[in-house]
Formats: structure tokens, C-alpha cells, sequence
């Protein structure tokens, strides 16, 4: 029995060609004998927690540890509030995420920032600084913007790197000149002291590769030079 | 009593970075008989045959600098088929054992994690389980040489050792290369593998092969270039825009330097035609796979390129990285490496056994799994005057495999197809 397109020999039995799907048509044809099971393999819902078991039993001896310090110690709680809130950052940042078989950078990433911005104003509220509103708050703030519009740009449009790379970067000169500003209306810093040249850097490198994805050559030549 | 453990050889070192949380590099080999499998003489044979070949009945361990085999204390169970050959190998399976023994119907199959060995040494370890089942069913009983082993002696070091340290070149090749075109194609889900059998008269393939005054190995090489640029040519109609297609070939190294391992010891040359400089026929193609796979496979050629491998294991830095480094990095490496070469061409070629076991065997098969970068993949073995071309692929369409035979018939090759579809599938 040969298939009438590939011209191939086919088992006897099959009721089409493996190769080009074309019907067969064999009225006199026995049931093909197969030479594979039915069994198919259990699914391997496999995921491995131990990471993230490990650490969150590794943050909470931690903390524990520390308030246990702290309140020996002091009686109240010293030094312990900042650790305590950076282990508190650390498992929001790099456990929690692991719990998830795919954790969403849409959600971790703006998640994140605002953790950051709590554990600012805490260590503002405990300094009694006053720069929280007019610092830590609008660059955090600005932070979580770029870096959530970055991974979602990059995962949802396809084919652009070069532009959304390109333009996060020239973005980030402008937030380097953003921060000294917040800095100077805050602390009273000079103006345009080191800014103008993070920006520069960063704004050149942007332009650059916004460049580079309007000459398809650079393009590929980058690619191969600097693949990850 | 300590478990016996082993370095992972030069190549091996990569498959367990690359692995992910669905692929890992897995091969099959298998014979079927004339007759049903016992299974449960079948299972005598596989511990009878553990002494023998320490280096299968291993487990998977991570060190802090290193992954490393150790001697597996959970038995080894021979266990019934599936619908496709090569299921997903787990992380958890790998920290038990990393061989699985099948069995269906009149055929034993063996599927190795490719870090235990390669597919010389996996037919190796098949036919002297085989030859051990034989002989414990019907009392068959087989002189000891090449490749039927005497089981009650020790294996010698020769067996397990590393052979790619012992023949690296002092200045290593360098790896760059353009890379190639690459197929497509929507994948089956849950990792579903659809497997095609091409059977060709062994006689008939080798005097085709003859008449173009090229190998055999060429010769499905050229075919299958002439179908991938067939298939790139529609996919991209702007010759400007295409790209070198690349068939990988793995070349067995243990002819060329003379060694007995049976761990990993070949490496592959990616043989490549660009058609930005116009149409090839299937005589051309097959003649320049013959002759950059002639200039390619020599001891001097592939020392160079076992080079490449060994220089940066001795690099101290890179010794010390802990494993998790030296993972990512190596996960870059292939990742790079991966874009230059094409779909793999592994041919074993005859398997030479004794006459009284050759009777007893009905076929023989030889599959490697798909990449992690590319979805189809072609291994090639001779048994008893056929030659089986299985190929192997994880996404739906089959446009390769059809171009592929239909090729070789026109070349005058009649070819027989099987495959592991089902019956309620034709219909689909």
C-alpha cells in the first residue's frame, strides 16, 4: 500500500499517510497492528519549592532573631526596625516570587516599589527626616513607572527592542537629572553637579540604539556581539 | 560501603545546565525480537548487567563546583512503554536513576540521559542486555570481545574513562560561526513527540549512495538540506534574506583516537550550504556534505575542537565558580552554540553482532530526542539489511519529514513508513 502523493510504502492499516495526512483507501485492509502503547506518561507537575521554603525559614529564624535581640537588648525596637524591614524587602523581591510557578512582573515589579517606598518612609518617620515627600516618594514613584513600563513593553511588543531599549535608556538620563533636582529642592544640593553627565551617558547610549533599530546591520551586529 | 561516583566527561558537562523544567537531552535505543519480552527475565538481566556498567546505574548529584554521577541504590525497574519514545526525564527521575529500561510487546528499548553516555555507548549497554536476556531465556551463548562483554569481569578504567582529555589539541578551534536556518513549527503540547520510521533496503541506500560516490551518511544529509532549503525558499522568496542551513552531524570519536568508553566521546560538525549563491541539486548538496564532512572528521580537525571543550574546564576561575554559575554560563554557550548548528543527523551506522544474536533480532532502532532549540532531529542505524531513518519531531506539522522521504524515493530509494500515531489521530 503506498501513499499516491509522497509515494512512500505505508504500514497496512493506516487510514491516512503519517507524511502528507492523504487519505487511504483500502476496503480490503486489515487493522493495522501498532507498534506503540496507548500509555501515555503522567504529567510531571513538577515544581521545586525547596529555594523557597529554605529562604522563608531562613527570614523568619532571622527576624525572630533579631526582635529577640532587639527587645533584650533595648526593650523596644532599635536598629532591629531597619533590618527587619530589609529581610522584609529581600523575601518580597527574591522569595516570594519563587512560590509562584509564573510569578507576574506586571504584579512583583510594582509590588516591590511600593515596599521599597514603605520602608523609606519608615526609616523618614524614624530619623524624623523630612524628605520623604519631596524625595523618596516622586523617585520611587518615577522608578516603578520605568520599570514597569520596561517589562511590559518587552514582553507585550514584539520586534521593538531596540527602540524600548533605546528609549528606557534615554528615559533614565532624564531620571538621573530628576534626582538631582528632587536632591536639590530637598537637601538644598547644587543644581546640574553630576546629572548632566549620567545623563549624557545614558542618553547617548539610548540614542544609539534607537539608531541601531532603523540600520538592520548594526542591528544584527549587536545582536551577535552582545546576545544574552 | 561509599557509593562509587563519577566526574561528568567533558561533554556531559553541559546537558545537565541545559536542562529545563520540560526538556532534557534524552536518546533511545532499542532491538526488538521475534519473540514476546518476559519482563520479568528481562529485569534479571538488568541487574545482572549492573556490575558490568557502573557508569548507567547512575543518579544525577549537584556538588557545590560540579555535577557528578553517583552509583543509584534504588532498583532499576523495567517498566512498560509509552505511546512516544522519550518522555519527559524529570529532575526528580534524574536524582534516582538516569536510564530507564521499557519494555513493549517483542521490544526492549533503553532511554539514557545523555550526560551517561552517547549513542555508541548506549547500543553497547543494549546489546549486552539483550545478549544477557537471550541467554538467561534460551541459554544463547555468546563469546566475549566487541561489543558483547564477559559481565563477570570488572570493567576496565579504559571503559570509563574521559577520553577527551587525553586527546585535546594544545591550541583549541575556535567556535564561531554563521548560524543557521532554523525551522518552525506549533508545538504539541504536554510534550507529545511524533516519531516517523523510514525503512530503506540497507543495500539499496548504499549503492545510491555509491553512485553519487558519497557516503550514506552524506547522502541523508544532502536530502535532508535540499528539503530545508526547499522549505526556507517558500518561507523567505527574498534570497537576500535567507540564511545557511546546517545539518548537524555527530561523529564518533572512539575511530579516529582508538578508544574503548563508553561514556561520551563524539562531537558534532555543523556541514552547511548557503543559498544566497543560488540552487543546489540533490547531487551538489550531497557531494559538499561529503566532502566538508571528509575535511571535517579528522583526528587533528576534532582535536581542535575537543580543545575548545577541555580549555576552559582548566581554567582556575572557572573551576572555582560554584555550579550555579557555571550553569548560566554554559546555558549562554549553548544558547549561542545552539543558533549556529541545523537538525541533527546521527547515524550509527551497521550494528555489527554476532550472527546468533543478529538472528534473533528483528529490528533495531536508534532515536535522539529534539533539541531545546530546534524540533526535529534525525538518528539513523542498520540492522539486518535495513537501514531505519527515524525522525523525530515535537511540533504538528510534518512538512520536513514528507519533503524529506519523498525525496529519497525520487532519488530512487523505496521507503516504508511507520509511525507512532494513532488510529483516532489519522482521522483527525
Amino acid at each position: 500500500m503506498y501513499c499516491v502523493k509522497c509515494g512512500v510504502r505505508l504500514q497496512e492499516g493506516v487510514e491516512s499517510c503519517p507524511l502528507c495526512q492523504t487519505p487511504v483507501w483500502n476496503p480490503d485492509a486489515l487493522q493495522a497492528k501498532h507498534a506503540w502503547p496507548d500509555q501515555l506518561p503522567e504529567q510531571h507537575n513538577e515544581r521545586d519549592l525547596s529555594g523557597a521554603v529554605g529562604f522563608t525559614v531562613l527570614s523568619v529564624v532571622a527576624a525572630a532573631a533579631i526582635l529577640v535581640v532587639n527587645f533584650v537588648l533595648y526593650g523596644y525596637l532599635d536598629w532591629g526596625g531597619y533590618v527587619l524591614g530589609g529581610i522584609g524587602l529581600f523575601y518580597l523581591m527574591a522569595v516570594l516570587p519563587r512560590w509562584f510557578r509564573h510569578p507576574r512582573g506586571e504584579v512583583f515589579i510594582p509590588l516591590s516599589h511600593v515596599a521599597v517606598g514603605l520602608f523609606l518612609l519608615y526609616v523618614n518617620g524614624k530619623t524624623g527626616g523630612n524628605w520623604f515627600l519631596s524625595f523618596a516618594f516622586p523617585l520611587v514613584g518615577i522608578s516603578c513607572l520605568l520599570s514597569t513600563g520596561l517589562f511590559c513593553l518587552l514582553k507585550y511588543v514584539k520586534g521593538a527592542k531596540p527602540y524600548i531599549l533605546g528609549g528606557y535608556l534615554v528615559a533614565v538620563g532624564g531620571f538621573s537629572m530628576l534626582t538631582e533636582f528632587f536632591e536639590h529642592i530637598t537637601f538644598g544640593t547644587r543644581m546640574f553637579h553630576w546629572s548632566i553627565y549620567t545623563a549624557g551617558c545614558f542618553g547617548a547610549a539610548g540614542l544609539f540604539l534607537l539608531t541601531a533599530g532603523f540600520i538592520p546591520r548594526l542591528r544584527v551586529a549587536l545582536r551577535k556581539y552582545f546576545f544574552f | 560501603m561509599a557509593r562509587r561516583w563519577f566526574r561528568l566527561d567533558t561533554a556531559a558537562l553541559i546537558f545537565p545546565a541545559i536542562a529545563r523544567r520540560d526538556w532534557c537531552n534524552v536518546f533511545r535505543v532499542s532491538a526488538t525480537l521475534r519473540e514476546p519480552v518476559d519482563t520479568a527475565l528481562l529485569q534479571r538481566a538488568v541487574d545482572d548487567t549492573k556490575a558490568r556498567f557502573p557508569t548507567f546505574f547512575v543518579r544525577l548529584r549537584k556538588g557545590f563546583f560540579w555535577y557528578y554521577l553517583e552509583e543509584s541504590r534504588e532498583p532499576l525497574r523495567v517498566r512498560q512503554d509509552y505511546a512516544y519514545p522519550l518522555t519527559y526525564m524529570s529532575s526528580r527521575e534524574l536524582k534516582r536513576n538516569c536510564m530507564r529500561v521499557l519494555v513493549y510487546e517483542n521490544r526492549i528499548a533503553v532511554e539514557c540521559f545523555h550526560a551517561l553516555t552517547d549513542g555508541r555507548g548506549g547500543i553497547t549497554y543494549l546489546t549486552n542486555l539483550v545478549a544477557r536476556y537471550l541467554a538467561l531465556k534460551d541459554g544463547l551463548s555468546l563469546p566475549a570481545g566487541d561489543p558483547i562483554r564477559d559481565l563477570r569481569e570488572k570493567p576496565p578504567a579504559e571503559e570509563l574513562e574521559d577520553s577527551f582529555l587525553k586527546n585535546a589539541a594544545e591550541v583549541a578551534m575556535s567556535r564561531r560561526e554563521e548560524a543557521s536556518w532554523r525551522l518552525r513549527g506549533t508545538r504539541e503540547p504536554r510534550g507529545y513527540r511524533h516519531l516517523i520510521t523510514g525503512i530503506a533496503e540497507a543495500e539499496v541506500l548504499r549503492n545510491r549512495a555509491r553512485e553519487m560516490g558519497v557516503s550514506v551518511t552524506s547522502l541523508l544529509a544532502g536530502t535532508l538540506a535540499l528539503s530545508i532549503l526547499e522549505m526556507q525558499a517558500e518561507a523567505r522568496p527574498n534570497r537576500k534574506r535567507r540564511r545557511p542551513v546546517k545539518i548537524t552531524i555527530p561523529v564518533d570519536l572512539r575511530r579516529l583516537y582508538g578508544s574503548r568508553t563508553l561514556r561520551n566521546f563524539s562531537l558534532v560538525l555543523n556541514l552547511g550550504v548557503d543559498p544566497r549563491y543560488g540552487d543546489y541539486t540533490l547531487e551538489e548538496l550531497c557531494r559538499s556534505m561529503e566532502h566538508q564532512l571528509r575535511a571535517g572528521a579528522t583526528p587533528q580537525n576534532m582535536a581542535g575542537m575537543i580543545a575548545a571543550n577541555v580549555q576552559p574546564q582548566q581554567v582556575l576561575a572557572l573551576r572555582l565558580a560554584p555550579v550555579w554559575i557555571k550553569n548560566a554560563v554554559m546555558d549562554l554557550v549553548y544558547r549561542r552554540s545552539g543558533e549556529m548548528g541545523g537538525i541533527n543527523l546521527s547515524n550509527l551506522g551497521l550494528l555489527k553482532l554476532p550472527a546468533e544474536l543478529d538472528a534473533r533480532l528483528e529490528r533495531a532502532e536508534f532515536v535522539i530526542g529534539p533539541q531545546r532549540t530546534y524540533p526535529n532531529n534525525c538518528s539513523v542505524i542498520s540492522q539486518g539489511g535495513r537501514t531505519y531513518i527515524n525522525m523525530i519531531r515535537n511540533i504538528r506539522e510534518s512538512e520536513l519529514e514528507r519533503r524529506f522521504f519523498s525525496h529519497l524515493v525520487e532519488a530512487g530509494i523505496p521507503i516504508a513508513i511507520e509511525s507512532n500515531r494513532r488510529m483516532d489521530e489519522c482521522t483527525a
